[in-house]
């Protein structure tokens, strides 16, 4: 079945958001001494201390946030088909005979809400579909039993 | 779709990642006032400046990013609901 087309510009959104941020931390990281509020062979002086305190865990939260959005676009492409994940390299002697008709039901984890909607509905059309061929096939034989027994009272 | 399943579409990890920078933003847009660095009544040092620029930047783009997000999610959810409405009315009519 095919899977619902991927928007990848929410993540676009967070993964812009948080590269500024680490920016801003890196750049806080250097203000002092960038814009000369920190004299040189002085010990720091509070200002200096805040910006640096401050920076480098922005800076590290940033680049976490990063992640996070990188990793969910990763996996909402791969739900969608456009990423495959890497397969494992497995010993020739264990490989076996796979039908084709397998490979398609791995991401079913990963299946939209839509999609499996769509899936439950195909069931529920085709298990209808086959059973008016059966009541077809029943009121067929009914009438091809009334047939004969008309044949052999006559 | 649950109420809980939305919020989590429209609310992911990162997002309150990025509100925690947004916290440290407003953290560093008040700290210089907080740590007396800037000297009341007088004009502000290039320290305050910088940290209240800084700060005023991270609330602004941190927000941007939540809000985008939730606003995307928020889109393709109405549209997945529009494509489930539709998909259940083109059953019915055939089930007619």
């Amino acid at each position: 079945m095919q899977t619902t087309r991927p928007s990848i510009g929410k993540y676009v959104c967070g993964m812009a958001a948080s590269l500024l941020i680490f920016l801003a931390g890196g750049w806080l990281i250097l203000a002092p001494f960038a814009l000369g509020y920190q004299p040189y062979n002085a010990s720091w002086v509070s200002q200096t201390t805040n910006d640096f305190v401050t920076g480098i865990p922005v800076a590290v939260v940033a680049l976490i946030a990063f992640t996070l959005f990188f990793m969910s676009l990763i996996r909402s492409l791969a739900a969608a088909g456009v990423v495959v994940a890497q397969a494992k390299v497995q010993p020739q002697a264990s490989v076996q005979y796979q039908p084709a008709t397998a490979a398609p039901q791995a991401p079913a984890a990963n299946q939209s809400d839509l999609d499996r909607t769509l899936a439950t509905l195909a069931a529920a059309l085709a298990a209808d579909l086959t059973a008016r061929r059966q009541g077809g096939s029943d009121q067929q034989n009914d009438q091809s039993q009334t047939i004969l027994n008309r044949r052999e009272v006559q | 779709m649950s109420v809980g399943d939305a919020l989590r579409r429209l609310i992911p990890p990162g997002s309150y990642v990025l509100f925690l920078l947004f916290l440290a933003g407003i953290w560093l847009a008040i700290s210089p006032f907080v740590m007396t660095t800037q000297p009341s009544g007088s004009h502000w040092i290039a320290s305050t400046v910088n940290n209240v620029t800084v700060g005023a930047v991270m609330m602004v783009v941190s927000l941007l990013g939540i809000m985008g997000y939730m606003l995307f999610a928020l889109g393709e959810l109405i549209r997945e609901a529009e494509a489930k409405r539709a998909v259940v009315k083109q059953s019915e009519q055939l089930a007619e």
